[in-house]
């Protein structure tokens, strides 16, 4: 055994520099074995350190990347302005997206700005010379040349190999229908923003803040879809066409809205403006008259008068007023258009459209509660819809009795029509006020929207005086055999420097169709129409707005799916009988 | 001995898993740019999509399709009077009677009534000899030929009451 051990033992012979080195270094009795021990952990950990980095890294690569490939952006579409489509009721397209490509130039790169000009210029002749000039010529690293150019423009351009000049794929909004939906849809700016109408809305829903973040780059957004009907809509836009241009009128407007949900099926103002074609939209008379334009309605709310006398009980079909006279307030006469000479019940005031019988009935009311009628019936505060152009009503700061004597037949309150065309819906369809909308409402949703705000008995008794208005009234053009059309007219003598007109003229007609059973509500507005040979010299809404509404009606009742009943008996037996049999 | 065996096994598992490690990274490379080509080549398709949508959009405009109808087809705007509920359809004329009579529908109606009733379909007199010619709507358009099995004697009649409708501005 120590034969072995002992040569272990020995140490063996160093040089003495060795010796000394080691001493300075390590101390006198280091114990090596464990030193080199802990030396080569040291280095294994340093080794799974690096490794594992090593491996961590191979397998975030592994994944990162593949999905780096899947998400890249396609060169050429960077901007991210994808916007939903908008479609009307039936599915047809409103308004969808697109791609065109837009020239750029990266004035940095380009080599010679004059070749550049010369050969863009040849291609693009409606490009200016000078201003293209200016533009190549600046340091900047971005310039736009032309957006939206055609694809045969593009290859010529692309195969005439400048440099830093590109192209771009750009998301264009485009209007299949053109000046058929002008005000309802809007229109959009050059980066496809919204600026007005639905399109503004859209961007208040959120979508400017996906554009601002990049990520509306697909088109793969909801589509929206509207309230309005294509068809009805241009069958509308088509008879007001024709009216504006028979009676010489500045305007001519109209809505068609389901009374049932407060859907607008149909919203047209002429003149109106080619929603592709933006700049005509600034054009001040083409204005949509129907939300952004106030105006005194005339004789049409009498409607509103007769109902709240009818509502309140003290009033009934029955009752007579007193309309031998001109009434007389201050210094004002308020006249008929047709005096009568005597004592009118109700339903004769709202056929002969009775300005004195309307002013009676009011006043019988008083201020007060007419104020609080109208008020109810949201004739007071600015409607607001979808569409972000709305105009405030004008309301008399004080309010006194002449104020409710004029507003009772029409003149000294001026409303958006839109909000006239809600508050006449209300007191059609059972006296539930709801609020009109843009986009489709179902039935359900419309109900838990709506507030009540007259009975349904009064809404019935308003219904037989709209179509005894139309059997025996002003409105007697109007009656498209089959459709049970009832309607009120209104011609309202327009203010031209703060005093009544006595030759321009506003006139309006409201029908509800069909009478017994409201389904739609339908506004037909002309502003300042002229007397016609046919019509007599008269200029009233009996004899412009109300034949253009038959002409309307008779066009769009079979596209919304209203039955012609033939032989209907007239509107005491059809609407007051069957309302007391279901009481 | 053993353990060398074992160091070369483990040496080529080593391989082996690395090659096969490196095939499925490859393969899931290629599917990779696949699925992108396909992404943008569905943008692309979607995009011309959307563009025909638009071009349908312009050719199926109401106003558009009112001002062909109005130039190639002498159709009207429907009238009120032009519909009817389909419960007051007369009833489908039985196969009996259909077997009993050439002529099932005019079995149907019957000859009880005289002549001088005039109805919608019926016009003020019917001549003895029915027209042979169907007067067809619309010059231009094909009208399908009427099969023998079918009578086409009811047919003028409705036609004559619907007739003088169509025929009443030609230059339209």
């Amino acid at each position: 055994m120590s034969a072995i051990a002992e040569p272990l033992l020995r140490v063996p012979a160093e040089p003495w520099r060795q010796r000394l080195l080691r001493r300075l270094l390590y101390g006198r009795d280091a114990n090596r074995g464990a030193k080199a021990r802990a030396r080569v952990g040291l280095a294994i950990m340093a080794f799974a350190v690096v490794y594992s980095i090593i491996a961590v890294r191979l397998v975030m690569f592994a994944v990162v990347s593949d999905s780096r490939t899947v998400h890249r952006v396609v060169s050429g579409d960077a901007i991210a302005t994808a916007r939903p489509d908008i479609l009307d009721r039936n599915g047809e397209v409103l308004a969808t997206d697109v791609r065109v490509p837009s020239l750029y130039a990266e004035p940095r790169r380009l080599i010679d700005v004059d070749e550049a000009v010369e050969l863009l210029t040849a291609d693009l002749p409606d490009l200016d010379a000078t201003e293209l000039r200016e533009r190549l010529s600046s340091k900047r690293g971005f310039v736009w040349l032309k957006r939206d150019i055609t694809p045969d423009q593009q290859s010529e351009i692309y195969h005439q190999g400048l440099p830093g000049i590109g192209f771009l794929n750009e998301n264009k909004r485009d209007y299949p229908n053109g000046a058929e939906v002008s005000h309802v849809l809007g229109h959009v700016n050059i980066d496809n923003q919204g600026i007005a109408g639905i399109e503004k809305w859209l961007d208040g829903q959120g979508l400017a803040a996906l554009h601002m973040a990049g990520l509306a780059t697909d088109r793969l957004q909801t589509p929206v879809q509207l309230a309005l009907d294509l068809r009805v809509q241009h069958a509308l836009r088509d008879e007001l066409i024709k009216a504006r241009a028979k009676y010489s009128a500045i305007a001519a407007a109209g809505v068609v809205l389901d009374v049932r949900t407060g859907e607008i099926v149909s919203m047209v103002s002429e003149p109106d403006f080619d929603p592709n074609n933006p700049r005509e939209a600034l054009d001040p008379t083409r204005i949509n008259r129907l939300t952004t334009g106030v105006y005194e309605m005339g004789s049409t709310f009498k409607a509103f008068t007769v109902a709240m006398a009818l509502d309140s009980g003290k009033v009934t079909l029955k009752s007579m007023f007193d309309a031998h006279n001109p009434m007389h307030y201050g210094k004002f006469d308020i006249h008929d258009f047709e005096p009568m000479q005597r004592a009118l019940s109700v339903p004769e005031i709202f056929t002969y459209s009775s300005n004195i019988g309307a002013a009676h009935i009011a006043m019988a009311m008083g201020i007060d509660a007419h104020k609080a009628f109208l008020k109810k019936l949201g004739q007071l505060d600015r409607l607001r819809t979808e569409l972000p152009e709305s105009a405030e009503p004008i309301v008399p700061k004080r309010w006194g009795e002449l104020n409710t004597i004029t507003i009772a037949f029409g003149h000294g309150l001026s409303v958006a029509p839109l909000q006239a065309v809600m508050g006449i819906a209300a007191l059609m369809n059972g006296g539930i006020l709801l609020p009109p909308t843009f986009l489709k409402r179902s039935e359900a949703e419309a109900q838990s929207l709506g507030k009540r705000v007259i009975k349904p008995e009064t809404s019935a008794m308003m219904r037989y005086l709209m179509r005894l208005n139309v059997e025996k009234g002003t409105a007697s053009k109007a009656d498209v055999p089959g459709y049970y059309i009832g309607g009120k007219t209104g011609t309202a003598d327009k203010v031209v420097f703060g005093r009544y007109s006595n030759t321009k003229v506003l006139t309006d007609f409201m029908a509800v169709l069909p009478a017994d059973q409201p389904r739609y509500l339908l506004l037909i507005m002309l502003d300042e129409p002229h007397a016609t040979p046919e019509s007599h010299g008269f200029k009233t809404s009996g004899w412009n707005a109300v034949p253009t509404g038959g002409a309307v009606v008779a066009r769009i009742a079979p596209l919304l799916g209203i039955q012609p009943r033939l032989d209907l008996p007239p509107a005491d037996q059809q609407i007051l009988a069957s309302m007391k049999e279901s009481r | 001995m053993i353990l060398r065996l074992l160091n070369f096994v483990v040496i080529g598992a080593l391989v082996l898993a690395a090659a096969y490690v490196y095939r499925i990274k490859f393969d899931s490379t290629v599917q990779a740019e696949h699925l992108a080509k396909l992404r943008s080549e569905q943008r692309h398709e979607r995009d011309r999509i959307a563009a025909l949508r638009a071009e349908w959009g312009q050719l199926d405009n109401p106003a558009r399709i009112e001002a062909l109808a109005k130039r190639f087809t002498q159709l009207k705007p429907i009238a009120p009077t032009q519909f009817d509920t389909l419960d007051r359809l007369p009833e489908h004329p039985s196969d009996d009677a259909r077997a009993a009579n050439d002529d099932p529908i005019g079995g149907l109606i019957g000859t009880p009534e005289p002549l001088d009733s005039v109805t919608g379909t019926i016009p003020a007199s019917i001549p003895d000899s029915a027209p042979a010619a169907v007067p067809s709507i619309a010059p231009d358009v094909a009208v399908p030929a009427v099969s023998p099995d079918v009578t086409p004697d009811p047919a003028p009649a409705a036609d004559e009451a619907v007739a003088p409708d169509v025929t009443e501005n030609p230059d339209q």
